[in-house]
């Protein structure tokens, strides 16, 4: 009943699917590393007036922004940002989320009351509040603490998932089985119940990587996050919003980025899944 | 029922410590009510006075919370500053179509939803299901307002087969038969429902897809094949009920967007809901009417944690309530 | 014979053109804006109620004493229309006499008095009731009525806006409805849900976030209004706002452009034009004189005039504001919008210059002494921070482009978007190197004293310059010519480069083709929506309603 996570990983790497999501994603992270040395300074505005908003042609594939930059290097540049914020803070969040849940689903009684109301008492406080408190008080935030804290606010809703799912499971056979030999509540929260709430937890990464990506952009808003002209996916995607029907490139192509990104996290996911799945044979 | 008393309790005292926790955090945030009038018609220090004084924001913090509370006990969430018009009219009077709006694309994306997941958890691994499902994925990695802006475009503009924008056709005359009133709320409904539906409806049948995968081979699944019974009982009785943990879960994460909308759909719609309200009064620190609308959203945080709770007992008898 | 056949042409076409124009009955207009109007009313319309969608409204529901003719100098009393007020003269040079037309009437069919103009004028006055209004009107010494129809407005000082004072800021209420509630209760009573005023149009219904109606008055005493039907109809976003233009749901929106895009995509309808106005908008990068860390003291960098100067030339800011506007903007000289007369007179801003913007800063000392591409003096970089409010994506986008073409020169420019109230906070209290501001100016030059002058209110950046002040204080009281001192005046601020003055844009709105007598005010642009009318034979089934 029990299956490390090396074990699952690899078994996930084995199946098509996972291979072919590890690839795509490889694909993708190599695109942000090396294509911008390959491409037209993301920065450059070589003429306001006449060369914004271009279509796309040979000289800029993905056309030109707002500003006359060229849209193909700021996503290729943009990946760095986003893919960054999305690995770190989804990974915190979902640790975070997972812990949480368990203990609470798993012990249950006061200990479950206590968190479940936190984790409710801190959904009904507007989150924009804290984010504009800090804001005021850490101006220069590093990119760094803007994942993690992205990360440290974004588990309240995997650990309902989470608890939920033990919930059901904790008065399940293998448990009950594993209690009447006297193991450990750790051991049955790390080694029993997390594998199986794989399921749930794996679903939310994957949703999470699209919403942390966009998220990033709604905080630079608020003066958090990448300044400009420094490109970020959701940041792109914001910008065109305005000109969403004059000049669709703007912000198609970040958002062709996003769902990529997306759909190979969800591959590699699935697989995962069905490889720490216990009575998956 | 001793538990859902407790329950309740529990979630009335949580739901009221956020509230005067968001009453002191958003004081204690950067900018305040007259911020918005100073960048385009300037105020001399006195006139800023004047207006503190008018709007109590001279007072200070523990008065204005005392104030607050007394006022709210008595459903009286003062006047907005914003608006010049008490909160509660103008909550109430925006709640309908939040209302309207979110039930409607709740009940499309938890009911279709799951059945759509459950449906792919047992066509796993087919083209038709691996396509279903990267759509529905890509439609959840897609901006709200783009599908949004689109559809808007595509169906309001290009085709004219909707109204491109708001929930009642000004035109219409007041006296107008209700039938034809309702039938065009209905037609400003579809555009904003549909977009929220198709761009939400990802995460449910995700989570339902994998439930299901999950609940076909549990061990009582197994015995009750064992036990013969209909295969069709098995998947859509036992299986399905089991893998609504996490809907369920979701639903009640997802309950307070009833009321509190969603910003970026209600706005390119120009749909008078909770949502684009709360987000204007934010930048405008419009404290009474953020707090009037920050008490009814934490009231369904709270609620949507309590109804998924008791949903859990209902679906599987073996969870100890909690 | 050519000549012979266009005159015949002529001929026959003139009655099909007279036709054309000759105006269908009913008529309605759906206009598009950005906020709804929920206090229509005037002397309500302070502190946050100080919208454009409620002063909009309340220009429909309540009529002033005289307005001004488009593009007359507001300190010309010659360059205003009746309104309420049939005539006016001047008893001396500090009293104005108000003769109000009889025929003038409250939607609930009472007569507009004197008792109305002096009440009104009295809680206009009153600092406790409308700070801002008090403050416009601090000129005016007294407001009295001699009988039923004649006001009499003195001053305490004899100035070139005594005009514009007494019509401009103060729109009349009624007297027999208001003056026995108490003047903090009007804002949630009965009057402000379904305002009674004096206007070509009155309240009909609201619709909570969403639409406010209102009907003609038939019986207006300056003439039947030639439009049956108004709805103001909201919709905050701007792209829902192009949208409901588009679909054919509404049939006219002030601020089309920024963005262009939106031109072009009025013109394929075909179904629209556009027209300008003078706007009231004005856009600079503003430079700290002080610390922002200690606001004692002057800024760093910035305190050097040579700096401000060589900035504002390294900017191309003739093609920043064709980036955005079109030509539907100029780079203004000096603080002035277009709305501004002043702005005809004064001479052309300067072009980009990179050469002599090189040459300042070396002469201010700055030097690219270690090769990395910003430049240093002393060891420091010459490097700045701009606070942009993330409200405006144009604002933070000619933000990047500055920091672009700065970049050019060697300084260094980071962009700081700030949340709006959190910018406001920072940019009121002076805390910052450069500022985005953008200024809705009135259309009188005493705007200017606020923000340009050693102790004005709105001062932030704590630019000074006694010359300016006096040429200001001295033209400002002028009667007569004062163009010439304003314009010394506004080379002075231009010369001393308080700020980069960016963009003075036109007010673009669009109009369905279907209207004819369109008369568009600045400021206000449908200040004078009872002129217009529906051409026969082009009406929409929405504009076949009757006045009741």
């Amino acid at each position: 009943m029990r299956l490390p996570a090396s074990t699952a990983i690899r078994r996930a790497l084995a199946a098509p699917r996972g291979r072919a999501g590890v690839m795509a994603l490889g694909a993708i992270v190599l695109f942000g590393i090396v294509a911008p040395f390959a491409l037209p300074d993301p920065f450059a505005q070589p003429d306001i007036v006449t060369g914004a908003m271009q279509a796309p042609s040979a000289l800029h594939p993905f056309g030109t922004d707002q500003l006359s930059r060229d849209v193909l290097s700021r996503v290729a540049t943009g990946a760095r940002v986003s893919l960054a914020v999305a690995a770190v803070a989804v990974a915190l969040s979902m640790t975070l989320g997972a812990l949480v849940g368990l203990i609470a689903g798993y012990l249950g009684g006061a200990v479950d009351a206590l968190l479940m109301r936190l984790v409710d008492g801190a959904m009904a406080v507007p989150r924009l509040f804290v984010l504009l408190l800090l804001v005021a008080a850490w101006e220069r935030m590093p990119l760094v603490a803007l994942m993690l804290m992205i990360g440290a606010t974004g588990w309240l809703g995997t650990s309902r998932l989470v608890r939920a799912e033990v919930l059901r499971l904790k008065d399940a056979d293998f448990v009950r089985g594993a209690e009447a030999l006297g193991a450990r509540s750790g051991r049955i929260m790390f080694r029993h119940l997390l594998p199986n709430t794989m399921g749930p937890l794996l679903v939310a990464a994957t949703l999470g990587v699209g919403d942390v990506i966009l998220l990033e952009a709604g905080l630079s808003f608020l003066g958090m996050g990448v300044r400009p002209p420094t490109p970020s996916w959701g940041g792109m995607i914001l910008d065109g919003k305005d000109v969403l029907t004059a000049a669709p490139w703007v912000s198609i192509f970040p958002g062709l980025a996003i769902i990529a990104t997306v759909l190979a996290v969800n591959l590699f996911g699935d697989a995962l899944r069905a490889a720490s799945d216990p009575r998956e044979t | 029922m001793r538990w859902l008393a407790g329950r309740v309790g529990q979630a009335i005292v949580t739901a009221a410590l956020a509230v005067v926790l968001a009453f002191f955090l958003m004081r204690a945030a950067p900018g305040d009510p007259l911020s918005r009038l100073g960048d385009e018609h300037p105020l001399t220090p006195q006139q800023v006075q004047v207006l503190r004084a008018r709007y109590g924001l001279d007072q200070p913090l523990t008065a204005q919370f005392r104030a607050f509370v007394a006022g709210a006990l008595h459903g009286d969430f003062g006047t907005s500053i914003q608006y010049g018009r008490p909160v509660t009219d103008l909550v109430l009077q925006r709640l309908p179509a939040s209302l309207l709006l979110g039930t409607t694309v709740l009940l499309i994306t938890f009911v279709l939803g799951s059945w759509l997941g459950a449906a792919q958890a047992l066509r796993a691994g087919s083209a038709t299901e691996q396509t279903v499902g990267a759509l529905s994925l890509a439609a959840y990695a897609t901006p709200s307002f783009w599908l949004g802006l689109v559809l808007a475009w595509l169906v309001g503009i290009e085709w004219r087969l909707l109204p491109a924008a708001g929930m009642h056709d000004p035109l219409l005359a007041m006296d107008a038969p209700w039938a034809t009133r309702a039938l065009d709320i209905a037609r400003h409904l579809i555009l904003p429902a549909l977009t929220l539906a198709a761009v939400n409806i990802g995460a449910t049948m995700r989570h339902e897809r994998s439930a299901m995968l999950q609940a076909l081979r549990e061990p009582f699944v197994q015995s009750a094949r064992a036990r013969g019974l209909a295969e069709r009982r098995i998947r859509w009785h036992h299986a399905f009920r089991n893998a609504l943990f996490p809907v369920v879960t979701l639903f009640g994460l997802w309950l307070p967007l009833v009321v509190a909308g969603s910003v970026f759909v209600e706005k390119v719609f120009a749909w008078p809901g909770l949502g684009a309200l709360a987000a204007d009064a934010v930048s405008a620190r419009d404290y009474p009417l953020l707090m009037g609308v920050t008490v009814l959203v934490s009231l369904m945080v709270v609620g949507g944690a309590l109804v998924a709770d008791a949903a859990y007992a209902l679906l599987d008898p073996r969870v100890r309530r909690a | 014979m050519r000549r012979l056949i266009s005159i015949l042409a002529a001929i026959l076409l003139l009655p099909i053109c007279a036709r054309l124009d000759a105006q269908a009955p009913g008529g309605t207009i759906v206009i598009v804006t950005g906020e709804q109007a929920t206090v229509p009313v005037p002397t309500l319309i302070e502190g946050a109620a100080g919208t454009r969608a409620n002063q909009e409204l309340a220009d429909q529901l309540f009529l002033r004493l005289a307005v001004r003719k488009p593009g007359r100098a507001t300190s010309d009393e010659k360059g205003y229309e009746p309104q309420l007020a049939r005539s006016w003269s001047r008893r001396d040079s500090l009293t104005l006499v108000f003769g109000l037309d009889p025929r003038a009437r409250w939607h609930d069919g009472k007569p507009v008095t004197a008792r109305d103009v002096v009440f009104t004028f009295g809680r206009a006055r009153d600092p406790q009731i409308a700070p801002s209004l008090a403050a416009q009107l601090q000129h005016v010494r007294d407001v009295r009525a001699e009988g039923e129809y004649r006001v009499v407005i003195s001053f305490d000082e004899v100035y070139g806006e005594q005009f514009f004072d007494a019509t401009y800021y103060v729109q009349p209420i009624p007297a027999h409805l208001l003056a026995s509630l108490p003047a903090d209760n009007i804002s949630r009573s009965d009057f402000v849900r379904a305002p009674v005023g004096d206007g070509p149009y009155r309240f009909v219904r609201s619709v909570p976030g969403e639409s406010v109606e209102l009907a003609a008055e038939p019986g207006f005493f300056l003439g039947k209004p030639g439009l049956a039907r108004v709805i103001f109809r909201t919709a905050t976003d701007p792209a829902a706002r192009m949208n409901l233009l588009l679909s054919g749901e509404a049939d006219a929106m002030a601020s089309v452009v920024p963005p262009m895009s939106n031109r072009t995509r009025l013109e394929r309808t075909g179904d629209f034009r556009l027209i300008t106005t003078p706007s009231d908008l004005l856009g600079y990068l503003l430079f700290n004189y002080r610390n922002p860390a200690d606001t004692s003291r002057p800024h760093p960098i910035l305190a050097d005039a040579r700096v401000r100067q060589a900035m504002t030339l390294a900017l191309d800011r003739h093609a920043m504001a064709l980036s955005q506007f079109g030509p539907y903007s100029v780079v203004p000289f000096g603080p002035v919008s277009q709305m501004l007369w002043l702005g005809n007179v004064s001479p052309k801003a300067p072009r980009q210059n990179v050469a002599r913007a090189r040459a300042l800063l070396r002469e201010a000392g700055w030097n690219d002494s270690d090769g990395d591409g910003t430049l240093d003096r002393g060891g420091e970089p010459l490097s700045l921070s701009l606070i942009v409010p993330s409200s405006s994506i144009m604002r933070r986008d000619i933000g990047v482009m500055a920091q672009e073409q700065l970049r050019q020169v060697g300084v260094r420019l980071e962009v700081i978007v700030l949340e709006r109230p959190v910018w406001q906070e920072r940019f009121v209290s002076g805390r910052f190197d450069v500022a985005f501001g953008a200024l809705r100016q009135v259309p009188s030059p005493s705007s200017l004293i606020d923000s340009w002058t050693c102790r004005g209110a709105n001062n932030v950046s704590h630019y000074c310059d006694p010359a300016v002040d006096s040429l200001l204080s001295t033209a400002i009281v002028t009667q007569g010519n004062a163009a010439p001192m304003f314009v010394d005046a506004l080379s002075r601020i231009e010369q001393d480069a308080p700020a980069t003055f960016l963009y003075a844009p036109l007010e673009v709105i669009a109009v369905h083709k279907r209207y004819a007598e369109v008369e568009l005010r600045d400021g206000s642009p449908w200040l004078m929506l009872w002129h217009w009318h529906v051409r026969r034979g082009q009406d929409l089934p929405r504009d076949r309603v009757v006045i009741h």
